[in-house]
């Protein structure tokens, strides 16, 4: 901790020292999240059970807090960022996180060929199937490589970059080696330049090094201690049509189930990423088919085995997200799709190795003054994404009484067909409308129907089919006032059943909003879970500022965002966010 | 409390400098993969108008719709660049065209598919605007609200 604040205040000190002078650009951001957890009569009282060997800690208060400063000059940049965690992180934030001081720092030189890099850095390799280092705060993720990078441009149509170092793994790093090396060729660039189409072909490689010494061999006789990960893509553009394939390949490697090593069960595992569209003025569909078969890859083997670090989306090297459409309210985000890339064999026919299926986008506007278009254009947007168990043999071979007792002499394996699809494990078919109706008022018109199977997408039992549908209007009142609505309803036949929401939110001024929404449970079985998840809030934006307060309560369960989920518990509480960046 | 002091005290530190921002040195390609340098570009237009946005952010789409309807009339009357950078990640990236196609949106948009610029730039919401005067930094702007482009467009027609 000491060293780490040396470091920041010599860092800080020397950037003070040069903003006032030309050519020297310092910029930053802050970001602070404070959370006041109360009792709530009805969800229970607070109770910080997520720190798992800490029981019993009742800090109230909680906050997250993100300073990041960048100094450049010429072509030299540095940065570092701090965090700090205070008195302890957020409820739904890694028990590790529990600290203060310096999350990643970074040098780097960049000419027009060459980008070097000595550090904390971030990139991705073809879709991330086999690599991604990225931040995002909301869900606690931050798996950036501390080490080195070096990214090579000798001409426009190629470009190398490789990189070696640990991952990121709260204020420390992985315990796993991790070394890369990707190559982006534009092969109609080298062939002919002047061609009106465009083919791309990427390579990447990457590897994880580990020592195997607390494995028993003699169980595990094929595990390496380099679990290899190879990806290779081609896409191809040609005015308004696009496609594009990729697939990856990873070495064995030892299957965790249920937070537990397998021994015995050394399997490698494969992804495909199938993509086409067309796009033109006025419309555009596109089109993906994925298949993964045990594609977790993680920096650290322990990782899924540690729920400190497995349940909050840490030390994972690649990015596998769910490929639906990202849901914008309340009620279209209570069944919501978590990809499934890894493997569970319960039964021999409850098990799951991985996930096949698709996703389909159209885009289209109905002109304006047309009949469907009105006087200003109508937009609509359909979206269909389906996803489905492999199919194929598991079986699981016991010469004991209890399956999941680790010392007792099982035999787990699983044999995938390549196509055939398994399992239901989701659907969802959405639709939406946007009109403009007049200068002053907008609306917005969705419908969503799910199948959900929580037996399989959250490892509990039964299968949902919800129906919602959401009406949103904006109506400008001038000098900048506007008021905005949603009512949403949601039908299911099964699990919470039925639900009620609405959302008013009033723009007093271009600074100043407020706004208050519930959701009501009011078709919940059990009458003691009929509740009200209500909240209110005040937020002043001025310029790149924002300051926002709310209060109420935190429906619990998966929150999930851009693809990637995190369970936060339900809490009530009052909430001040503030963001700024200079 | 050693920890509240040390924020306390880099919180300070980092409001006393008010340099004036310059775009990074960083390329960026469009949904085709053709590359574009920011720094470079910002040289070779005076004034440029940065958006960040996303194809699921529903305010990001109100913004870029709203300036959609008086983008013609701005254009005419003044002299100015518009990129819109999209966020989107490989989840969401392929959707990019063909929701710029479906919405008929004319700007100049670039992907920003792992969020490097997004970071470099410390914007920490989307929607967020930025308008760029010879190679500066000159306004900056978080969230969208239905008349928000009424102020971009006096900041444009300051500065032109």
């Amino acid at each position: 901790m000491k060293k780490q604040l040396y470091i920041a205040a010599l860092f800080l000190g020397s950037l003070t020292t040069f903003a006032q002078e030309k050519n020297h650009n310092i910029s930053g951001g802050l970001e602070s999240n404070f959370q006041w957890y109360t009792n709530d009569k009805n969800a229970g009282d607070f109770d910080d059970n997520f720190s798992p060997g800490e029981a019993g800690i009742d800090d109230h208060v909680r906050s997250n807090n993100y300073l990041n400063l960048r100094y450049n000059y010429g072509k030299f940049t540095a940065g570092i960022q701090g965090e700090f965690y205070l008195p302890r992180p957020l409820l739904n934030y890694s028990p590790y996180l529990d600290d203060s001081g310096v999350s990643t720092f970074f040098v780097n030189y960049k000419t027009d060929k060459l980008d070097i890099t000595g550090g904390n850095f971030y990139d991705q390799f073809g879709s991330g199937i086999i690599f991604r280092s990225w931040e995002n705060r909301q869900l606690g993720i931050n798996n950036s490589v501390r080490g080195a990078r070096v990214n090579y441009k000798p001409m426009d149509a190629l470009e190398f970059t490789a990189f070696y170092g640990r991952q990121k793994e709260a204020f420390g790093v992985s315990d796993g080696d991790m070394f890369g090396f990707n190559s982006e060729i534009s092969l109609t660039d080298l062939l002919n330049k002047d061609s009106e189409s465009s083919l791309n072909l990427g390579l990447s490689y990457v590897g994880r090094s580990e020592s195997t010494d607390s494995f028993d061999m003699d169980l595990n006789p094929d595990l390496d201690d380099i679990t290899h990960a190879v990806s290779a893509r081609l896409d191809y553009n040609k005015s308004n049509f696009y496609g594009s394939f990729e697939y990856a390949f990873k070495s064995k490697d030892i299957v965790v189930m249920n937070q537990n090593f397998i021994n015995g069960l050394i399997k490698d595992g494969n992804a495909f990423l199938l993509n086409m569209g067309y796009s033109q003025k006025g419309f555009g569909v596109d089109w993906t088919l994925r298949r993964m078969e045990n594609m977790s890859f993680y920096s650290e083997r322990s990782a899924p085995t540690n729920v400190n670090l497995a349940d909050f989306n840490m030390d994972i090297v690649n990015y596998i997200p769910a490929l639906t459409k990202q849901q914008d309210y309340l009620l279209t985000n209570i069944y919501v799709y978590q990809a499934q890339p890894g493997v569970s064999i319960i039964t021999e026919e409850r098990s799951k190795a991985g996930e096949i299926g698709h996703q389909l986008d159209l885009f289209y506007k109905f002109k304006k003054g047309s009949s469907l278009g009105g006087k200003y254009g109508t937009k609509i947007a359909f979206n269909v994404a389906s996803w489905y168990n492999l199919s194929g043999d598991y079986s699981i071979q016991s010469e004991g009484e209890d399956i999941l007792d680790p010392s007792d002499d099982t035999v787990f394996d699983y044999d995938t067909d390549f196509f055939d699809l398994g399992d239901r494990y989701f659907t969802e078919v959405s639709f939406e409308v946007r009109k403009k109706f007049s200068k002053k008022l907008s609306t917005i018109f969705t419908y969503v129907d799910t199948f959900y199977s929580k037996e399989f997408v959250e490892d509990t039992s039964g299968e949902v089919n919800a129906d919602v549908v959401v009406g949103e209007a904006t109506y400008k009142l001038g000098k900048g006032k506007s008021i905005r609505m949603e009512l949403q309803h949601l039908w299911a036949n099964k699990d919470l059943k039925n639900w009620a929401a609405g959302t008013l939110e009033y723009n007093i001024s271009p600074r100043f909003t407020v706004y208050v929404s519930d959701m009501y449970n009011y078709g919940n079985d059990d009458e003691a879970r009929q509740l009200h998840y209500y909240n209110a809030g005040v937020n002043y934006t001025k310029g790149a500022t924002r300051i926002g307060t709310n209060f109420g309560r935190q429906r619990g369960g998966l929150i999930c965002v851009g693809g990637v989920c995190r369970f936060v518990p339900e809490s009530n509480g009052l909430t001040v966010n503030i963001t700024t960046s200079f | 409390m050693k920890k509240y002091i040390i924020y306390f005290i880099a919180l300070f530190f980092s409001t006393y400098s008010f340099a004036q921002k310059e775009l990074p040195n960083m390329d960026l390609k469009d949904t085709k993969g053709k590359v574009t340098n920011l720094k470079e570009f910002t040289e070779d237009h005076s004034m440029v108008v940065v958006s960040f946005w996303a194809t699921w952010c529903g305010p990001c789409i109100k913004e870029l719709d709203a300036i959609h309807e008086v983008y013609e009339e701005w254009q005419d009357e003044l002299d100015f660049e518009f990129i819109a950078i999209s966020t989107d990640d490989s989840r969401t990236a392929r959707r990019v065209q063909p929701m710029v196609n479906g919405h008929e949106w004319e700007y100049n948009i670039l992907l920003d598919s792992n969020q490097n610029l997004k970071q470099a730039l410390n914007v920490n919401n989307i929607p967020h605007v930025f308008v760029v005067k010879d190679g500066k930094v000159i306004y900056s702007h978080q969230g969208y609200k239905p008349g928000d482009e009424e102020e971009l467009y006096d900041i444009l027609t300051e500065n032109n």
